[in-house]
């Protein structure tokens, strides 16, 4: 298909990295593309969401988990460590030995093992990693939650559109959730106290009676005030307002008290687990995305230490979560995405340690429309490089993007410059799509 | 190629000397003049109905938001509408322009402009700096001088210097920063490519434009600059070029002196530099110092242009909650302003009137444009480019948390001698600071998330630093009130600042008469209703 550039521009055939820098705004003949948030309150358009609804839950692994101890080993290298590979349900496919359960279950997940991004910062890694690219001087994009919450969420949702669990504190600071240019509507909500949102709970002194007909009240009063004015912002305060008591009720979502004992065991005892299971509950009811992070893989020192500890819990907490999606029959509609701002290098550090690294890594994608068992990229054998099948972040978010139906090409518009999901000339990984 | 002839013609108009022929020139038309004649023609030409001037209320609750950044005291509302000067609005504005709360909230606003990210906070020093600004009337000219070549020996302007330090590491973003805050022009589109729609922006203009500032570097915290030092760049085709120092109309400045030193040269200057840093002091500057060539250039009489309708514009934005060019930093030859005519006339005449910031706010606040109604009620609602209805404006996070304080407290302890209220204000003003923190800031095409709506509906700071009856406190008054009705229509005044029509009243004194014995809790949460509603949120 041929590529319909805003710019028209024959730079971006020759230089992809030519386009970074963006385009400004657009002559005034193209109008702002507002509409659509409004198309999106007609209840036809709901209800066909509502069928073909895909949504996201992020297993983040904040600080960057090691692609050798979990899904590119290299046993036997200089470069390799002293876990062994295991034999997974794909034929020719190995992944590390701290990952039993997922050996079993490879055939469900997509594994990327050729990711080059080229940013070993935990901040602008992290960046770059939730958006698909780095922001503009003038311009700040939005991650991918945002981008489902606008894609995917509904006016007049009951749930919120874009949750995100982030608990410990170790590189907290460098991934926030952010709505870029999509502004406050399709900023996260963002968990970091606990399991459960703030101000999700009315206060306690007052009655559920007196909540309802106290917003009530504001609506009555507001309505006056309203008529014969109009205004972007005065609609979206009123929808705001008229999702509290929705979301309120989902309050119930987020405690994951009453899951059957058999479930719960088997997201094991941890709060990442007890997270993934509450992200589950989200998805179910209707959530586009959930982002659970589990901090701190950054392993300077001791990084075996660190991953035998670690792994084993992404192994069996990404596994059940696979499963119950499973037997739910929710996975071809929700994708479990594995990613973190960056992997590690493969020498070990006089610490026995690695270090940040970013040109060689890996992420998996599971469910929604990627192909199961299939692996795309190919390092050497160190792991020092990509040899075949390079990804960079712009087409894994492409790629995203497609196995969720979404036209990665697709235009918002900020003031009259229309900003494609995706950079222009940036390709979906085609061989990894059902 | 375009652009500059576009220009270099409506810099000829403006600069021309009046014709020796005309016998007495013409008094020139003040700005609300000017601001109502093209405006009403344009509308006239569009055949719609403007709305009508907005009424007293709702005028100085507008005025005092725009220029002081909160709502109106009851005795401050009360006074406007009794009062029967004629005279009334422009010594409204007059008082407030000349108020601590001005400097205040307009340093609030030009700190949002000058950090448009991290929710529009700089440095302490840097709003200190901005405050005394625009308490002094400092002309634009000379804060944008002060601003790009601070002095850095001068206590009172260091802060100052901030906006170029915090972005000494990265020099595309200071250029892209400086050219749009500056001219309103965003040329980080022409980084990597000229522009492909826009054909005054190409890459000579963006590295033309770096290569003023990248000389800049910090040196143990002061700014130092050197006198060498060129940017070079890959264009798209051709081989890589050195970019010569270019302001945005294309005029270029040569730097004689600037060689490549010498190693001799280099050892010399890291000695002076590791001098200045252990004395404190700022660097030895160079003889040509380029962001002084660049404040020089951009002021002259050819290129000033720019300059002035930036600042227009953005004041225009700040008034009238949409820019004659939108987006603000969307100024060139393809995105054409609402209303050129009037964009040039007032840029015309803020050059001519030395920069001047009051002038000009005075100016856009006194139009009938600017007391149009916001409400407009019959078919065919007039296009906002014609700026024939006024706009909602979302507050900032400042504005809505201080103005929730001045609701929140009992009318009559904001009433008396004008400096106790001020002084009152200001302290109010402060202690709704951490709330204000929770609250986003506006951008066009501002959105009011559900975060916001949950945090007003459950979070427990709006009822404990707000919604408190204690002593001084409006609902603290109201308790002494036997008549729900009486009481209620009491709320909607020190909320709205208008009283409460009977349908309200009514509807409200209802709300409370269900809640016999605990009518305590019925008027806060009377008072939540009344705060959390559109007509609380907006400057309308």
């Amino acid at each position: 298909m041929p590529r319909s550039h805003f710019c028209r521009s024959a730079d971006h055939a020759l230089n992809r990295r030519a386009f970074l820098g963006g385009l400004a705004a657009a002559g005034a003949t193209l109008a702002a593309d507002m509409t659509q948030l409004n198309a999106l309150a007609s209840p036809g358009v709901n209800a066909a969401l509502k069928k073909t609804q895909k949504r996201v839950i992020l297993l983040w692994l904040a600080g960057g988990a090691s692609q050798l101890e979990t899904w590119d080993p290299k046993p036997g290298a200089v470069t390799g460590g002293p876990f062994r590979s295991i034999q997974t349900d794909v034929p020719g496919l190995r992944i590390s030995e701290l990952m039993p359960e997922m050996a079993k279950r490879m055939k469900t997940t997509c594994v990327i093992r050729g990711l080059d991004t080229k940013n070993g910062d935990h901040g602008s890694g992290a960046k770059v990693m939730m958006r698909g690219r780095r922001d503009e001087a003038g311009l700040r994009y939005p991650d991918l939650g945002a981008v489902l919450a606008r894609e995917m969420g509904r006016p007049d949702s009951t749930v919120p559109d874009y949750v995100t669990f982030y608990t410990q504190t170790e590189g907290r600071s460098f991934a926030p959730g952010d709505a870029g240019f999509l502004g406050a509507r399709y900023a996260p909500m963002e968990l970091t106290t606990g399991s459960s949102p703030e101000y999700i709970k009315k206060l306690a002194d007052m009655t559920d009676a007196d909540h309802e007909e106290r917003a009530a009240l504001r609506d009555l009063v507001g309505k006056g005030f309203a008529a014969g004015r109009s205004s972007e912002t005065l609609s979206s305060q009123s929808e705001a307002y008229g999702r509290v008591r929705g979301l309120m009720a989902s309050a119930k979502l987020f405690d994951a008290s009453g899951e059957p004992a058999a479930v719960k065991a088997r997201y094991g005892p941890t709060q990442f687990g007890e997270q993934c299971l509450i992200a589950r509950r989200l998805v179910e009811a209707g959530v586009p995305f959930v982002r659970v992070a589990r901090a701190w893989w950054d392993s300077h020192g001791q990084n075996f230490e660190t991953h035998q500890e670690m792994v084993p819990e992404l192994d069996r907490v990404m596994s059940a979560l696979i499963d119950d999606l499973g037997e739910r029959g929710l996975s071809n509609d929700v994708m479990v995405v594995t990613l973190a701002e960056f992997g590690r290098t493969p020498s070990i550090n006089a610490s026995l340690g690695r270090d940040h690294f970013a040109s060689a890594w890996s992420c998996t994608l599971t469910g929604c429309g990627v192909k199961g068992g299939s692996v795309y990229g190919k390092t050497d054998e160190k792991g020092q490089k990509v040899v075949a099948e390079n990804v960079d972040a712009g087409s894994l978010f492409a790629t995203i993007y497609s196995a969720l139906g979404i036209n990665p090409e697709k235009n918002y518009h900020v003031g009259s410059r229309p900003i494609p999901l995706v950079n222009p000339g940036v390709e979906a990984v085609k061989a990894v799509l059902k | 190629m375009r652009l500059r002839l576009l220009l270099a013609a409506a810099v000829s108009t403006a600069v021309a000397p009046a014709s020796p022929a005309a016998d007495a020139p013409a008094p020139r038309p003040s700005v609300p003049a000017l601001i109502d004649k093209y405006l009403d023609a344009a509308i006239a030409d569009a055949g719609v109905t403007p709305a009508g001037q907005a009424d007293d209320a709702t005028l100085v609750r507008r005025l005092t938001l725009d220029l002081v950044g909160r709502i109106p005291t009851a005795a401050e509302a009360d006074a406007y509408v009794a009062s029967t000067d004629p005279d009334k609005r422009a010594k409204l504005v007059d008082r407030l322009l000349a108020s601590p709360g001005f400097a205040r909230h307009q340093a609030a606003l030009f700190e949002a402009m000058f950090y448009p990210e991290g929710n529009g906070r700089g440095s302490g020093a840097f709003r200190e700096y901005l405050t005394a600004a625009v308490r002094e009337n400092k002309p634009w000219d000379k804060v944008f001088r002060e601003v790009l070549t601070p002095d850095e020996t001068d206590p009172k302007l260091k802060g100052a210097a901030e906006f170029v330090r915090s972005r000494v590491s990265d020099a595309d973003k200071l250029t892209n920063d400086v050219s749009v805050t500056f001219f309103g022009v965003n040329v980080s589109c022409a980084q990597c490519h000229d522009h492909p729609l826009v054909a005054d922006w190409t890459q000579d203009h963006f590295y033309g434009m770096k290569a003023f500032l990248a000389r800049t570097f910090d040196n143990g915290g002061f700014l130092g600059e050197r006198g060498y030092g060129t940017v070079k760049y890959k264009p798209t085709k051709g081989p890589e070029r050195t970019a010569r120092m270019m302001f945005l109309t294309g005029t270029v400045v040569e730097d004689p002196s600037g060689k490549e030193p010498t190693a001799d040269d280099m050892k010399k200057e890291k000695a002076e530099l590791d001098k200045a840093k252990a004395a404190k002091t700022p660097p030895p500057a160079p003889a040509f110092r380029a962001r002084a060539k660049l404040v020089e250039v951009a002021l002259a009489d050819a290129n000033a242009d720019f300059f002035a309708r930036n600042l227009v514009n953005r004041m225009w934005h700040r008034y009238f909650g949409a820019g004659l060019v939108g987006p603000l930093d969307q100024m060139h030859s393809e995105n054409p302003p609402a209303h050129p005519d009037l964009l040039a006339a007032l840029a015309r005449d803020v050059r001519a009137n030395g920069y001047d910031l009051q002038r000009l706010t005075r100016g856009l606040v006194m139009s009938q444009a600017y007391a149009r109604s916001s409400r407009y009620e019959s078919e065919g609602r007039p296009d906002g480019k014609l700026f024939a209805v006024a706009r909602l404006k979302p507050m900032t996070p400042t504005q809505l948390a201080a103005s929730l304080k001045i609701a929140a407290t009992d009318p009559a302890a904001l009433d008396g001698k004008p400096d106790e209220v001020e002084k009152k204000l200001e302290q109010l003003e402060a202690s709704a600071r951490g709330f204000a923190a929770l609250i986003a800031s506006p951008s066009d095409h501002f959105q009011i998330g559900v975060g916001e709506a949950l945090l007003f509906s459950n979070g427990d700071r709006l009822t404990k630093e707000f919604l408190t009856d204690g002593p001084g406190t409006a609902l603290g008054r109201v308790k002494t009130m036997a008549d729900p009705k009486e009481a209620v229509g009491f709320l909607v005044k020190t909320a709205f600042g208008r009283p409460a029509t009977a349908e309200e009243t009514d509807a409200l004194a209802a709300y409370v008469g269900k809640r016999k014995g605990r009518e305590a809790d019925a008027y806060r949460q009377v008072l939540w209703a009344l705060v959390t509603g559109p007509e609380f949120r907006f400057s309308y």
